[in-house]
């Protein structure tokens, strides 16, 4: 009997606490592992060119569509292609260490290795194209990008993030749009 | 606690045992305590081997241990979490360095080029993304195929990436660069010329202008040179009864729009070869009302084919026979007063009708013919004996048809020339032999003397794509581009067409007339660099005044080409031909050799696209059993599946048999194609038929005598359609031309439909489809063309077997009436996009579920494998990836997949989604330009493959769009519409238009 109490007591005094707490760690830690912004806000990767949007988005005010020309007419935006770049570069800033690196990369047809910042979850079909022709600014889903002097991801972009704005997308159209919802439908992304 | 067991010596003897093996220690028996598992303990027949025998129908075992498997798990548990928990990089993505002007990543690009079988040219657009082929259609701007081509040529963008294609020359079995490989074939070709010897060329058919003109170039060079063109599926009869008809090789083309009544000998011309004839069959078929003019098609023919089954009225007779009918028919015509051409003597031919043919069909068949007169047309099987041709080019002219273009041809090779060049080569005629694109080892019908002979000629190359079996006999390998990487040009009747390169060649290959070019050179003639240059010179003079040859290249081809004049029929060849029919007679059972509707003469058996597709007929995959006829295979007491020595002249196949309704008594019926001893894909799937083509070029594929019996055991058939009935539901319906013009919905009533669920509501669009089974000839287009559309797995025979294939879209073929000859009609059967889908509410994570356009959408990532969706599917449309048919592919296969459909993983079930991801894609453009979606803009693959127009699909929503328009058709069902699962797919019923009963009497 008295053992059995000794039992009970070990039970309630410790191993129930110890699991409990055991448990709510668990829940914590996963929960804090699969956050969505986790390791998307924030991601700013070292770039084989140290580009910067600041300069050229920001001071230069060049528009987003003249190096990313596929948003309006591709599913993707695109990455300009470097001959683009040496459009300009062949005669500006030729003293810089990175312009050289690019021009050596024009000449010889050596890939140029982006780090890609931003990316979408598997099984997804984003279009480009109805965003932006719809108006939204490339800063309500890639942040304020002019002033980046290093591109920083500052959305999840998580099925979450789309689907709170295509329910409700007045903050990201322009004044005036007669949009007043987005497809919530699967085959709209995923197929 | 341990127990320690001493290090040397014995083990103390056990107490306890419970064997005698045991008790005295046997070494065996140390072994067995040791091995849980003894060998043998699975069966040897878990082996998957070519004996692979299933038990209790459990998956396959894969021979890993528990233990390991178990390891395995945690191990791929632990890494899984430590890759989750890692910060990763979102890899790296690479733009082009120089980007070329016309491509913007993410859209396709389309370029006109075309593909060439046999005779036959396929003009085709490529639709290339980021610069790789991925889909073919038809160029719609070329008059004659209008924007359709065939099955086997939209799968053909499967052979660009195949694997086994031979990267890089080899000499002897050595890898060697171009220069030691050309320079081996020069010199043997200059010390040819020097010294006199002839030299042997093989090739295909040659439908290329500047092909052949580089060829009469290299003869030139080469006089000594003697080139054979051998198409072993084409049927040499056509050779020698064209020759005897019009004195010169001629291309026989239906022109079925001016068609009213078609009489087939043995043709299959409906069988999707021939997308121009299938346009012409459609239009004519597809009807608004019973006021509309139909055509009539008789058939009589012995096996049964896509052709047959599409036929008004049909009649199975055997093919030694059709020659003695078809003149008996000529002079019943003539006594009608229909004249005959000068010089025709058909005083040999007995009158009426003939034994096979009731009398009331015969007379109500001569009347038909007479009665259209000029738009009468007949037509003879490529595979039928001569004097079948000769009939059919007599007929053909008494009515002075107008629906069959006679045009000049490039002469082909008879079996029996190829028989000569064995001969000479055995002799040691030839100093050397060139094979291009062709596989006469595989092809000739005796391959051990063919071997012989080859191994006598010293110098032998060969250039194609796939080593195969007459690569393995030449010590020089050429590997040639696929027709997508090279230049040429063509003619058609109604345009030239020209070909272009639509990628970059992916290995170190060059184009066969690259080769030639270089031979030319070597031989001292001067030629411009590369066939490109060789075709620009040729074009820049013969292009029509104001066209750039850019734009002919854009375009594809160059309307309007010069009509050569038609060879007249000559009547004095008629009476030995008319002899000849009428003491033909088979003797035993009758073998008919056709090439196979996915391998043709073998040069696809490498496609699994292809071996997959179903045939349309027998719905066998992978492999070609032979076609019993009911009558024959009860006498012989066969059943499907069982084993077969079929036997002629001295050859022996062993092979698995299948019983064919409709095949006329005493005839068999054996694809052409298969049996192949090379490629991944191909080897060992069925067998080889080439062994039983005959010598004698009047009927090389049509023989007698043959002899079957059973082998004992049995087969399973990888078929996709074993059972045959509707189990009385009206799942398709066909119509006489009686029944449409009075009563098109006959007994059908439309149900009274109760729901219990809130009607489905659809604010903008609402997709749905219409199906023309009158127009739909059963011959599979669809299914290719969604198989390169929608990435859709193949799964291989043993799968098939379990019915596992995953095909979104099928032909479901359906017989009526009785087994020897019954009606047949065809149902392309895809998800029907249910507004209440009975999938839906079964699917626990609601991974399936409807769209507000009446998509019932499939959500990949969100599936879990319940499979209950299928289960619940009244259709059977869904499909589940069983096993991993995907994930270990590599590049190059990997490079035809469409990028903007998902590629499946195991476990996950998919199906139709109407192409949703062109809807999407028209949804946004016509967005982005600020306008409606025209009706018509948005095609589902099946829909733009589908060449006799049986498929319209559009938005039910637009009252104007032709599908809305169809919907409300007289002959509209829908399947299983009693359940009140409400269909987005419309069928409307099947038309037939028999002369004898319930036919439109005016045609």
């Amino acid at each position: 009997m008295g053992l059995c109490m000794h039992l009970f007591d070990r039970a309630f005094r410790f191993v129930l606490p110890a699991g409990g707490v055991a448990v709510l760690l668990t829940v914590l830690a996963v929960g804090w592992f699969t956050q969505p912004d986790r390791f998307a806000k924030g991601y700013a990767p070292e770039q084989p060119i140290p580009f910067s949007h600041e300069l050229h988005a920001g001071t230069l005010r060049m528009q987003c569509q003249y190096c990313h020309s596929g948003v309006d007419k591709s599913r993707v935006a695109g990455i300009p292609s470097v001959d683009l770049c040496m459009g300009c570069h062949k005669v500006t800033r030729t003293d810089r260490p990175a312009i050289q690196k690019l021009t050596q990369m024009a000449n010889s047809g050596q890939p140029l290795l982006w780090q890609r910042v931003h990316t979408l979850p598997d099984h997804v079909y984003f279009d480009h194209r109805p965003h932006v022709n719809a108006g939204i600014t490339c800063q309500s889903c890639h942040g304020e990008v002019q002033t980046m002097k290093v591109l920083t991801r500052e959305m999840g972009m998580r099925m979450g993030n789309c689907l709170a704005c295509h329910r409700d997308p007045h903050a990201a159209l322009p004044a005036g749009s007669k949009i007043t919802r987005g497809a919530e439908n699967c085959a709209a992304c995923h197929r | 606690m341990k127990t320690r067991l001493p290090e040397h010596g014995p083990l103390e003897t056990p107490r306890f045992w419970r064997t005698l093996e045991e008790r005295i220690e046997t070494p065996e028996a140390q072994q067995a305590a040791h091995d849980e598992f003894l060998p043998g303990a699975i069966p040897p027949s878990f082996n998957m081997g070519p004996d692979y025998n299933d038990v209790h129908g459990l998956p396959p075992q894969s021979g890993v241990s528990r233990r390991d498997f178990l390891g395995l798990v945690s191990a791929a548990a632990a890494l899984a979490a430590t890759v989750a928990c890692d910060r990763k990089g979102q890899g790296t993505v690479v733009p082009y360095t120089k980007r070329p002007v016309e491509v913007i990543p993410g859209v396709a690009n389309y370029y006109a080029s075309a593909h060439q079988e046999g005779r036959r040219v396929y003009p085709v657009l490529v639709k290339t993304r980021e610069g790789r082929p991925i889909h073919l259609t038809g160029n719609d701007e070329h008059p004659g195929v209008k924007g359709k081509t065939s099955p086997r040529t939209m799968a053909d963008v499967l052979r660009l990436y195949d694997p086994d294609r031979l990267r890089a020359p080899k000499a002897s079995g050595r890898v060697v660069s171009w220069a030691e490989a050309e320079g081996h074939l020069h010199a043997a070709l200059t010390g040819a010329k020097a010294a006199g010897k002839p030299v042997l060329l093989i090739s295909g058919a040659v439908a290329s202008p500047s092909r052949k003109a580089l060829l009469a170039d290299l003869k030139t060079a080469l006089p000594t040179l003697e080139h054979l063109a051998y198409e072993p599926a084409a049927g040499d009869a056509v050779e020698v009864a064209a020759l005897a008809s019009f004195g010169q090789a001629v291309d026989l083309q239906p022109r079925l729009a001016k068609a009213k009544v078609i009489l087939s000998l043995g043709a299959d011309f409906l069988n999707g070869e021939d997308p121009e004839a299938l346009g012409a069959w459609g239009a004519k078929r597809r009807l608004k009302s019973a006021q509309e003019s139909i055509n009539r098609l008789w058939v009589l023919e012995g096996p049964l084919t896509l052709t047959g089954t599409n036929a008004d009225e049909r009649v199975p007779v055997s093919p030694s026979r059709l020659g003695a009918m078809a003149f008996a028919l000529a002079k019943e015509l003539a006594g009608k007063g229909v004249a005959l051409p000068a010089g025709t003597d058909l005083s040999g031919v007995s009158t009426g009708a003939p034994a096979e043919i009731p009398q009331a069909t015969w007379a109500s068949l001569v009347k038909d013919l007479k009665a259209a007169g000029r738009q009468a047309v007949v037509l003879c099987g490529a595979q039928m004996p001569a004097e079948v041709h000769q009939a059919a080019h007599l007929l053909n002219a008494m009515l002075g048809s107008e629906a069959v273009a006679a045009i000049p041809a490039e002469p082909l090779a008879t079996v029996k020339e190829l028989e000569t060049a064995v001969q000479g080569m055995a002799a040691g005629r030839f100093a050397a032999v060139l094979f291009w694109d062709v596989n006469p080892a595989y092809t000739f019908p005796q391959a051990a003397a063919w071997k012989d002979a080859v191994a006598k000629v010293p110098v032998r190359a060969w250039i194609g794509q796939v080593e195969d079996e007459t690569a393995a006999q030449c010590q020089l390998l050429l590997p040639e581009n696929h027709w997508l990487e090279s230049w040429g040009d063509f003619s058609t009747p109604s345009a030239a067409v020209l070909q272009q390169p639509t990628i970059g060649t992916l290995y170190d290959t060059r184009q066969g007339e690259d080769v030639l070019l270089d031979v030319l050179k070597a031989l001292g003639a001067a030629v411009p660099d590369g066939y490109h240059a060789y075709l620009q010179a040729r074009w820049k003079k013969e292009l029509p005044f104001g066209t750039s040859f850019e734009q002919a290249l854009h375009d594809g081809l160059v309307k309007g080409e010069a009509k050569a004049s038609a060879p007249s029929f000559k009547g004095a060849s008629v009476a030995a031909a008319a002899k000849r029919a009428a003491a033909s007679r088979a003797e035993g059972l009758e073998l008919v050799l056709f090439p196979g509707f996915a391998t043709h003469d073998g040069r696809h058996a490498n496609n699994s696209w292809l071996q997959e597709t179903p045939d349309p007929i027998s719905k066998m995959t992978w492999d070609n059993p032979v076609a019993v006829s009911v009558q024959d295979a009860k006498a012989l007491g066969i059943e499907e599946g069982d084993l077969v020595n079929l036997s002629l002249d001295g050859i022996t196949l062993k092979l698995p048999a299948v019983i064919q309704p409709g095949q006329a008594q005493g005839v068999l019926a054996l694809a052409l194609g298969y049996g192949r001893t090379t490629g991944g894909v191909a080897k060992g799937m069925g067998v080889n038929a080439f062994p039983l083509v005959g010598l004698e070029p009047a009927s090389t594929h049509v023989r007698s005598g043959a002899r079957l019996a059973k082998a004992g055991g049995k087969k399973t058939l990888s078929r996709t359609q074993s059972h045959h009935r509707m189990e009385g539901r009206d799942l398709v319906r066909s119509l006489t031309m009686d029944e449409f013009a009075h009563d098109p919905q006959g007994h059908h009533h439309r149900p009274e439909l109760v729901t219990l669920y809130e009607e489905q509501r659809f604010p903008d669009h609402k997709w749905g489809m219409v199906i023309d089974l009158a127009a739909c000839v059963g011959c599979s287009a669809c299914m290719v063309a969604c198989q390169s559309e929608n990435n859709v797995a193949t799964v291989g025979p043993e799968q098939v077997a379990r019915g596992r294939e995953m095909h979104w879209i099928r032909i479901d073929r359906y017989y009526e009436g009785e087994l020897e000859n019954p009606k047949v009609v065809h149902q392309p059967m895809l998800c029907q996009h249910c507004d209440n889908a009975p999938c839906e509410n079964v699917c626990p994570v609601n991974a399936t579920n409807h769209s507000a356009e009446g998509l019932n959408q499939m959500a990949y990532n969100r599936c879990v494998g319940t499979r209950y969706c299928a289960n619940n599917c009244p259709y059977k449309v869904r499909r589940f990836n069983f096993l991993e048919y995907t994930a270990f592919k590599t590049e190059p296969e990997t490079l035809v997949y469409n990028p903007e459909v998902t590629v499946r993983p195991r476990g996950i079930m998919e199906k139709c989604s109407f192409c949703v991801q062109r809807i999407n894609d028209g949804k946004i453009r016509a967005k982005g330009e600020g306008r409606a979606i025209l009706d018509g803009e948005i095609t589902t693959a099946c829909m733009a493959g589908c060449p006799s127009d049986a498929i319209v699909f559009g938005d039910l929503k637009d009252p104007k769009s032709k599908v809305s328009q169809l919907v409300a058709a007289t002959r509209a069902y829908r399947v299983l519409e009693e359940l009140g699962v409400k269909p987005a797919i419309t069928y409307l019923a099947d038309l037939k238009n028999p002369a004898l009963e319930g036919g439109h009497h005016e045609a």
